[in-house]
């Protein structure tokens, strides 16, 4: 490449890139130093006491918060459960449905699509009313066949509150993945399997040997942005169980609005987002080193 | 049709960018009021007709906001933190005086307060608005005494009647364990402790307090004292109670209605102005939603005379650092609270005044008002409005959590004890 | 268990009973908003569930708009059902937010992906680890920013940072990799200009992607809610969704106004969702495969 073809390829990308990096950089990346910045800070929302630079206590305090780290398993726990969940559960539906008439794979395809495009305020809405201790769907239902004797409080539960979160979630989650494998699974290269099947291997063989290679990429494209959608439980949580009960549906995510809105700490919350910020950050890195050595 | 549609679009724009540049009122021609809904004070109507009305006499106009106990804080916080709080706030003193005032976001307006209001208004509401002898954060427009309702009809079936005095609405503890059992044994469910949190924690702090007569602050108000051993006695004693369940999953507004719908046939969420409301199923005040008759109870105690909770609510202003908007407040303040319109102000929150008299003319707002002169009754049990306790804010927080985690917990006293003792210190450490 | 279906009967039978118990599943929420909507107060508190009204009402859809007025537009005089306005606010927002990232990806996404530029790598990097970041991280800052630019509780205050998120740049960046380097390089010995080329060249060759990244912006800030929650506070200025969580807290007994405002709130959005989903299907579909 000639210096002058350089030079007006580096101006060129640098305009291309602008507008973007103006939105880029002024709603992500400055406040995201500030953050940081912040995170030094004895920052409260009270006027009265002059925040105080106090080097790392927050993130020292950190880690001897309960709630932090509760609030850290949980997002880990959603997260290392929703993401392979939703990419088997997803893989399965696309290849139950995938050979099936257009109209009714079509169908398919947009009813499990529906929990993403109702939106999660109004999903939530409707979840509240199905879990709900006194008059839910679920104990009635399972009342009714008997499977349970007495009501179960699903979401005043420590022990059901987060898996309830968690399943819807799924719902709303596995509607782009599906959506993905169906592509996927019909580009595969239909000479190569009748081959196989010809060699006589079986449903399992072709499967492993010779699909799953293929889709291989759409599936690392799957994880990111299960990953992605998985961080994004804030309404959920909010809305259903403000973190409760007992911290038992605490994610880092709601602990920093708490922290912020509830505990008036804003450089304690901004460590927080630091932290989790890195984490997400190294999760993001394994993830497409993994893409890119495929 | 792509240029129809590009002409739409830009049009889109033009208007969407004329929505930004929409010019900040310089003079205090505008005020904002953010409302919680203290009775009809959150309703568009009621509030409409008073601000009109005040808008007429000073050409100040105002805007409303109504906010909710769900998430009204968490709407004024975001504001505050982006320095867009409204002028005027309505609520209480444990958010006026003790939470944002003493954070240093209210204005100053003892000025507002001159010695013949000192001696009309309440005086327990009048220590509550003041910081100091010299700070004074909120102007009290109204006032009540929070209790509890039973569902008179379920107790009548339940045959437990005889513990429930409908005159004097007092009971003991024991009366109140019998009601609750009766209830249990003919309908399995009572009611819940509602603890997932937001509003309603009076009802709760009430409810436990009173059965063995704990504290939940020193008389001081310097210190919080619910991990004394009486409130112990008591978080064990309906932990036990078959009926009545710790249920995080709800909050007060819930547990209404839950009751409402005859599901609980206990609430302890409760006060005149549920009492007055008429519900959304539309059978009239009083009553459930299919008719059956509330009765509205003090909180037992071990010796049938009730500590109760007061609301004391009025308005307070935040310093937006614009002296016009904060006159305007000032008058509007006074307007309500401290003028002959004052009269209409109370009415439309469904309390009783926080002062006797205006100017030296006896308020007589209920006049006439059977249930209003019944509920009259409970207002001689107000206890100390210890709410003013600094660092209130968390220690709320801290209570709900306390609540949750003994629902959780085994029920054994200790598990019960180690939780109390965990969240008070917690909540202690918000009022150093 | 066989991940194919090819020989098994059994299986495909099986399979099919599952697929049709999860599709009820996952449809039910929205039936369940859409009957609810019909439903008096009694009938949808009580703790037997009506499968299907026997008798319907229009009592909740006459009371959600007959709460709190609003002014139509901006400060205009004419006031209307709140509802209304928030539906309103929700559509301009999300047509905003979905122009300026089509637009900013589209140039952003073939920069990264066709030009060589110093810093190119880091600015990718960059963009990749910022995609999944939660925008609670960095709450307070941006609640602060927002309000120092004058856009607190204004509708651009949601709309900007949405265009700010990476997302729809890496997807962009997926589908501009697959414009050969040949058709670009003959423009530029056509003499074409920089802004020419990517106009006639690069624009039709991502016209899929653009379609996909398009109807994904628009349905995900429809739904987004933290961001309206923390942005926006007048009555008259909030969206759709975070209207009915306000109602939802203001009312929680009435359950039928909330399922009618819940019904206001995904209606349009399905609709506009099944007007274009074939185009979805096939932009986002495209852009995967080649990651």
């Amino acid at each position: 490449m000639s210096p002058e073809l350089r030079r007006r390829e580096t101006v060129a990308g640098y305009l291309f890139l602008l507008p973007s990096l103006i939105f880029f950089v002024g709603f992500v990346v400055i406040p995201m130093v500030m953050c940081v910045v912040t995170s030094f800070f004895d920052a409260t929302m009270d006027l009265n006491t002059p925040d105080k630079f106090i080097w790392f206590d927050n993130y020292i305090e950190l880690w001897q918060d309960p709630v932090f780290l509760k609030g850290l398993t949980n997002t880990l726990i959603i997260v290392l459960v929703s993401v392979p969940f939703t990419c088997i559960f997803s893989l399965w539906v696309a290849s139950a449905i995938y050979k099936m008439r257009e109209g009714l794979l079509s169908f398919f395809r947009i009813v499990f699509y529906l929990p993403v495009v109702t939106g999660s305020v109004a999903v939530t809405v409707v979840w509240k009313w199905m879990y709900n201790n006194y008059y839910g769907i679920f104990n009635y239902v399972l009342k009714n066949t008997g499977i349970i004797s007495k009501n179960i409080n699903w979401l005043g539960n420590p022990q059901y509150a987060l898996w309830c979160i968690i399943l819807i979630l799924l719902t709303t989650s596995v509607g782009q993945p599906i959506v993905l494998y169906v592509s996927a699974l019909s580009n595969v290269d239909s000479s190569l399997v009748e081959a196989a099947e010809v060699d006589g291997a079986t449903n399992t063989q072709v499967f492993w040997r010779i699909k799953w290679p293929q889709i291989m990429p759409t599936t690392l494209y799957i994880l990111i942005i299960t990953t992605i959608n998985s961080f994004q439980c804030f309404a959920l949580i909010q809305l259903l169980t403000s973190g409760g009960p007992n911290y038992a549906t605490e994610t880092v995510m709601y602990y920093i609005y708490y922290t912020a809105f509830k505990l008036y700490r804003f450089g304690y919350g901004n460590a927080m987002g630091v932290i989790l910020a890195i984490f997400i950050g190294i999760l993001s890195a394994v993830q497409f080193r993994l893409a890119r050595e495929k | 049709m792509k240029k129809l549609l590009s002409i739409a679009l830009a049009l889109l724009m033009v208007l969407g960018l004329a929505a930004i540049a929409k010019p900040a009122s310089a003079d205090a021609e505008e005020i904002t009021l953010w409302t919680y809904p203290i009775g009809n004070w959150g309703n568009e109507e009621a509030v409409k007709a008073l601000t009109d009305a005040f808008t007429a006499e000073t050409g100040i106009k105002v805007k409303v906001e109504y906010l909710t106990y769900t998430d009204g804080d968490d709407k004024v916080n975001t504001a505050l933190t982006a320095k867009k709080a409204p002028d005027l706030i309505m609520e209480g003193p444990e958010r006026l005086v003790s939470n944002w005032g003493a954070q240093g976001y209210m204005v100053n307006i003892a000025d507002l307060f001159d010695d013949q209001d000192k001696a009309e208004i309440n005086p327990a509401a009048l220590a509550a608005c003041f910081a100091d002898d010299a700070t004074a954060y909120e102007y009290p427009l109204c006032m009540t005494a929070h209790c509890m309702a039973i569902n008179m009809t379920a107790v009548k079936e339940a045959g437990a009647e005889e513990f429930v005095n409908t005159d004097t609405h007092l009971w003991t503890t024991e009366q109140f364990f019998n009601t609750v059992k009766a209830l249990a044994a003919k309908y399995g469910l009572v009611g819940g402790i509602y603890c997932s949190g937001q509003g309603g924690d009076q009802g709760t702090r009430a409810l436990v307090n009173n059965l063995y007569g704990g504290t939940f602050t020193n008389a001081e108000h310097t210190a919080y004292t619910w991990d004394d051993p009486k409130n112990i006695q008591a978080l064990k004693a309906l932990y036990d109670l078959e009926g009545l369940d710790y249920d995080p999953s709800i909050n007060g507004g819930e547990e209404i209605a839950n009751f409402y719908n005859g599901i609980f046939k206990m609430a302890f969420c409760w006060n005149i102005g549920q009492q007055l409301n008429p519900n959304s199923a539309g059978t009239g005040a009083g009553k459930t939603a299919n008719g059956e008759d509330i009765a509205f109870m003090a909180f037992p105690s071990e010796d049938g005379n009730a500590v109760l909770q007061g609301g004391i609510w009025g308005f307070g202003i935040f310093n937006n650092g614009d002296d016009a908007r904060i006159e305007a407040a000032k008058k509007f303040i006074l307007y309500m609270a401290d003028s002959e319109h004052t009269v209409d102000a109370v009415r439309a929150s469904n309390y009783f005044a926080a002062r006797s008299a205006v100017a030296g003319n006896e308020l007589d707002i209920w006049a006439g008002n059977e249930i209003m002169a019944e509920y009259n009754k409970l207002m001689p049990f107000l206890g100390d409005y210890y709410q003013v306790t600094k660092g209130w804010a968390p220690a709320r927080t801290a209570w709900w959590n306390m609540l949750q985690q003994v629902g959780a917990s085994d029920g054994s006293e200790a598990a019960i004890a180690a939780a109390v003792a965990d969240y008070c210190a917690q909540a202690n450490e918000g009022a150093k | 268990m066989s991940k194919d279906n090819g020989s098994s009967v059994t299986y495909k039978i099986f399979s099919f009973v599952v697929l049709i118990i999860l599709a009820f599943l996952f449809i039910f929420p929205l039936y369940w908003i859409i009957t609810g909507m019909f439903k008096p107060p009694a009938v949808i508190n009580s703790p037997t569930p009506q499968w299907w009204p026997h008798e319907w009402t229009m009592r909740n859809i006459t009371e959600l708009f007959s709460r709190r007025t609003a002014p139509l537009f901006s400060e205009i005089a004419l006031r209307v059902p709140g509802a209304l306005r928030w539906l309103i606010n929700t559509v301009f927002m999300a047509i905003m937010a979905m122009i300026l990232t089509c637009i900013t990806a589209a140039m952003a996404g073939y920069a990264l992906a066709k030009k060589r530029f110093i810093g190119r790598t880091f600015l990718f990097s960059l963009i990749v680890a910022a995609m999944a970041l939660p925008k609670q991280v960095i709450l307070v800052p941006l609640v602060r920013e927002i309000s120092a630019l004058g856009l607190y509780d204004n509708i651009w205050a949601v709309i900007l940072p949405t265009v700010g998120w990476p997302f729809g740049v890496f997807l962009m960046k997926q589908f501009s990799e697959g414009i050969p380097g040949e058709m670009l390089e003959a423009a530029r010995i056509d003499g074409a200009s920089e802004l020419k080329t990517f106009t006639s060249v690069v624009i039709p060759m991502i016209k899929p992607g653009i379609g996909a990244l398009a109807i994904f912006t628009f349905i995900n800030s429809w739904n987004d809610y933290f961001l309206q929650l923390i942005m926006l506070t007048s009555n008259s200025n909030l969206t759709i969704s975070l209207g009915i969580a306000t109602m939802q807290a203001e009312n929680s007994t009435d359950f039928g106004l909330i399922m009618a405002g819940a019904a206001l709130a995904a209606v349009p959005i399905i609709i506009v969702f099944l007007l274009f989903q074939k185009y979805f299907t096939k932009g986002i579909t495209m852009g995967a495969v080649k990651g």
